[in-house]
């Protein structure tokens, strides 16, 4: 039987904290829900194109020469544009990874914005399947399909690399010249140096350390795999230009827009509604290709759809890197030196390569390290001919981790340790003296679920199972580095609340739901702020529809925090709401409103409380006005430290076939405050289908003699399906607390950062044999093993 | 366009060249070429012709379940079915669902604590309640062997299969105390 969370003593929540369902659980449990292909069918858009463009076969070429005339010809093809046509050629090089998505940023204030990397649409192809040199529009997508077939290309078809290590030689094809001379990405002011942190003196340490572990770890190219394609429909048919997508940021898309196509922000409409599933895809949606479908909708004067087919949303991945770490420790486990080196694979366009690389492993050390005196990192994002990597839940957290639960377990069995006792030692954070409370908590009470002390056995001695099956036990731990006082880059958070005369609310509170239920958690922070008016979550209707012209900024779903930032500005509107409720009663129960109280929905005068109103019979006096009061304020930066989170994985492999079954995952985030606990349940069991396919079955595989990419593709991209997942414990704690109303902490991204190296972990316990290449997959065990 | 015509009675059907699929309850008529061409898939009929937008395509190859609908009472992936192979055969989409389908209603409502919700995004939910529609109707009290067995052609990129087990569990509930197994 499985057992709700332990709300922080006295904490009294209404609400927030609560078991539920989601608020649009009806609507997608019927179907009712639309995506944005959906609401772009062409019935609702009479005149509607299709848009296709040109996607290179080769990983590495430049076009000589095209043409386009036999596409033109092709009967329902209404538009053929080149590179060539003025209103590509006029637009500046751009790249797809302006913002990290916490603040919205002009052309030149783009995060990377040394790497214009990428051509709207231009003749130069570094990756099979880039988008390059033409694009069509027609009356239906086989039409467009087929005049894309027309279309005559000559190639000059340039050597390509797709190894990083390779790329980094002398004499390696050059991917972006104009960038780099050796595919090294040059520093930036973002991230830094290559070495880009280097605190005391490593080198001298580990000259003197009793004791020296190194190894490396190597994180792949997994991808979102959201089965919400990337979809568009552009009406720029006037002057004012709408566009309908699958963005999950409103207001950065408006501005990517009118910034590239010098449009007024006012002329310019970003409408998004529902997303299934974002998981980081697309880095922040600076995509070209809402720019080429503008461009073909401005040509013909219709609207135009694009919409990518499962095939071509194989168009983003994880920052693949291979770690190589040292750690230099004290015989009673102290550690006094860290070293991390990675290589990055960006593959074929910087994108937020040096997020994943630079940034956030930068985080990580500045929060956990804190304690340790000696800590160098060092970097390098190689670009080769691959699928660009990007964001991807976790970013760059999930490849460091790899390493740093690597260094872990092999530190403490170096020093027969118990690894968990390491870590309480050494890690924590910066403002704070060791050991780190949320860090032991999480810790303790995941060792206990997993059955640590019982099931963990020295490395490879436990018993077989069924003959040839050997079980181990494994974890990871990981800090929520983005916890709070990472969010005041936001900048200012919007919210509006308009108290209808009948107690009934609506909530303005943008943000493009992905999936991750930070609707209901602001529903579950206004009801829990506005329960001294009798307001409930069934009272509250939420605006699923982002439009510019008409919403509030968005607050976009990243770092996991739209779950509470925007309940926390929640908090200061309803204040402003009681304030105006009681300036309404005081003519009416003539009273000052210092000396009234408002309870369950009654206002009263605090001295004679028999002297009240109803909240309704207040307001429906009058002119039935509701009260409306729209706040911006910036999110709490008071330093307190950050929480902690941990996965830890029982798992089965089979010496003879080398297979390996996770038989049981612990997943444990302090969030500090949990703001709706189904929601944060289901992002805890539901990371691990993700951390368990990139950790077990899923790869992209590439034909090395090609660089063409062989499973673009459900069948042969394994995402693990019901069958293949195991018994997951989700366990949310409230250990940390925050800033603020709530003082809560994102936790979707961080409920599978841990989950590849727990397994790691576990499979080595079993087996006796480290493998730290992901996925593992049985040739690699059987070959860990000794046996292939 | 295709015209609708409840409760048709079953009569000598004259040879004709029309294409009739019974769709959530209405025979509909379809001319070959005009309303469905030979290599038009029963999805993009469902879908882009009808506007029954709750099957969702997102492989387009049969991997991934969003696309499942119902016909004659087993799930099936119409994305993988040619439109005129659906001639003379009764098909169910999620709109064809009562407001209060105990699986619809099952999967809304999961939220028991340790196992999350049956949904996030959403996008792959119709696809899972069809296909327990139809293994429920098949057998009314799957194992939990049973319904990973039937469920495991579906993709939940949210993860929510714990939560979705849970949902089958309590429709499969839901339906013993209505009696009803429609």
């Amino acid at each position: 039987m499985k057992q709700p969370f332990t709300p922080r003593p006295n904490s009294n929540r209404k609400f927030v904290g609560g078991y539920r369902p989601k608020i649009d659980a009806w609507e997608k449990a019927r179907g009712k829900v639309e995506y944005v292909d959906d609401i772009t069918l062409a019935k609702r858009f009479p005149g509607m194109l299709y848009a296709k463009v040109l996607r290179s076969p080769h990983a590495h070429a430049r076009i000589k020469t095209i043409d386009v005339s036999r596409a033109q010809k092709l009967a329902g093809v209404i538009s053929v544009m080149t590179y060539k046509d003025p209103e590509f050629t006029s637009l500046r090089p751009t790249n797809a990874g302006w913002t990290d998505g916490v603040d919205t940023v002009s052309y030149d204030g783009k995060m990377w914005n040394q790497f214009n990397d990428r051509r709207v649409l231009g003749d130069y192809a570094c990756w099979v399947t880039d988008e390059v040199g033409a694009v069509v529009a027609a009356e239906s997508e086989a039409i467009a399909d087929e005049a894309i077939r027309l279309i005559d290309v000559q190639w000059e078809v340039l050597p390509f690399v797709l190894d990083p290590l390779e790329a980094m030689k002398p004499g390696a094809p050059l991917v972006h010249p104009e960038m780099t001379p050796n595919n090294v990405l040059p520093p930036e002011k973002m991230g830094g140096d290559d070495v880009f942190l280097n605190k005391g003196d490593v080198d001298a340490d580990f000259a003197k350390a009793e004791v020296i572990v190194d190894g490396t770890s190597v994180h792949h190219n997994a991808t979102q795999a959201s089965l919400d394609n990337w979809c568009c429909l552009v009406d720029w048919t006037d002057e004012k230009f709408t566009l309908y997508s699958n963005s999950f940021e409103a207001d950065q898309t408006r501005m990517h827009i009118s910034q590239m196509l010098d449009l007024p922000l006012h002329k310019v409409a970003v409408i998004s509604s529902y997303v299934g599933g974002q998981f980081g895809r697309g880095d922040t949606g600076e995509q070209p290709f809402f720019l080429f479908t503008a461009i073909l909708s401005k040509k013909t004067g219709r609207p135009v759809k694009f919409k990518h087919t499962r095939r071509e949303s194989f168009h983003d991945s994880r920052q693949p890197s291979i770690y190589y770490g040292k750690v230099g420790a004290k015989k009673d486990g102290t550690i006094t030196s860290l070293y991390f080196k990675s290589i990055g694979n960006t593959g074929a366009y910087a994108d937020h390569s040096i997020f994943a690389l630079k940034f956030a492993p930068m985080e990580i050390s500045e929060v956990s390290f804190a304690h340790i005196p000696n800590v160098k990192l060092e970097s390098y994002a190689v670009y080769t001919n691959k699928l660009p990597a990007c964001m991807m839940r976790g970013v760059g957290n999930s490849q460091f981790n790899l390493i740093f639960g690597h260094m872990v377990d092999l530190l403490a069995e170096r020093l027969d340790m118990d690894p968990i006792d390491l870590c309480i030692k050494n890690f924590g954070h910066e403002w704070e003296t060791l050991p780190d409370k949320s860090l032991t908590q999480v810790l303790k009470i995941g060792a206990q679920k997993i059955g640590w002390s019982k099931k963990r056995n020295k490395p490879g001695q436990g018993p077989f199972f069924e003959k040839t099956k050997k079980r181990g036990v494994g974890f990871s731990l990981h800090p929520a580095w983005h916890a709070e006082w990472q969010e005041v880059r936001r900048g200012r958070i919007p919210i509006s609340i308009t108290l209808n005369p009948d107690g009934t609310v609506i909530l303005d509170a943008p943000t493009v739901e992905t999936g991750t239920g930070s609707n209901t958690c602001n529903v579950l922070g206004c009801a829990e702020s506005l329960s001294f008016l009798g307001v409930t979550p069934e009272k509250i209707h939420w605006n699923h529809v982002v439009n510019t012209d008409t919403s509030l900024k968005d607050c976009v779903q990243t770092d996991s925090a739209v779950s509470y930032l925007q309940s926390e500005v929640i908090a200061t509107v309803v204040e402003e709401i009681r304030r105006e409720v009681l300036e309404r009663a005081e003519p009416v129960l003539k009273a000052k409103p210092k000396d009234m109280d408002i309870v369950d929905g009654r206002i009263f005068v605090r001295k004679k409380p028999d002297q009240g109103i109803s909240l309704k019979d207040l307001l429906f006096q009058g002119d039935l006005v509701p009260i409306v009061v729209t706040r911006n304020r910036l999110v709490n930066a008071e330093k307190t430290g950050v929480p902690y989170f941990a996965n830890f994985a029982e798992v089965e492999v089979d010496t003879d076939t080398g297979k390996v079954d996770v038989l049981h995952l612990v997943v444990i985030n302090d969030c500090g405050t949990v703001m709706f606990a189904s929601g944060a349940e289901a992002q805890q069991v539901g990371g691990q289908v993700m951390g368990l396919g990139e950790t077990l079955t899923e790869e992209i595989i590439y034909d090395e003699v090609t660089g063409v990419p062989l499973n673009f593709n459900f069948i042969d991209y394994k995402i693990p399906t019901m069958a293949d997942m195991p018994d997951i414990d989700p366990i949310l704690l409230e250990i940390w607390q925050g800033a603020g109303e709530y003082g809560a902490c994102g936790i979707g991204e961080g409920t599978l950062t841990c989950t590849p190296r727990a397994i790691m972990n576990a499979i080595y316990n079993a087996i006796g044999v480290r493998i730290n290449d992901i996925p593992i997959k049985p040739e690699k065990v059987l070959r860990a093993l000794g046996k292939v | 366009m295709p015209t609708s015509s409840k409760g048709t009675k079953k009569t000598v059907a004259k040879p004709s060249s029309h294409i009739k699929i019974k769709i959530n309850g209405c025979w509909h008529n379809f001319e070959p070429e005009r309303d469905i061409t030979p290599t038009m898939t029963l999805s993009y009929l469902l879908r882009e012709k009808l506007g029954y937008t709750g099957l969702k395509v997102s492989c387009d190859e049969g991997g991934c379940g969003a696309c499942t609908v119902i016909l004659d009472g087993k799930a099936i992936l119409s994305c993988m079915m040619l439109a005129v192979a659906a001639n003379g055969h009764e098909i169910l989409t999620i709109e064809g669902l009562e407001k209060n389908d105990p699986v619809v209603e099952a999967f809304a409502e999961q939220c028991e604590p340790g196992y999350g919700t049956a949904l996030q995004c959403g996008i792959c939910t119709p696809g899972f309640v069809m296909s327990t529609k139809a293994l429920l109707n098949e057998n009314p009290i799957p194992t939990m062997a049973e319904v990973k067995e039937a469920l495991s052609g579906h993709i939940c990129r949210c993860g929510c299969y714990a939560g979705i087990a849970q949902a089958v569990t309590h429709a499969s509930e839901k339906i013993a105390r209505k009696g009803d197994v429609s």
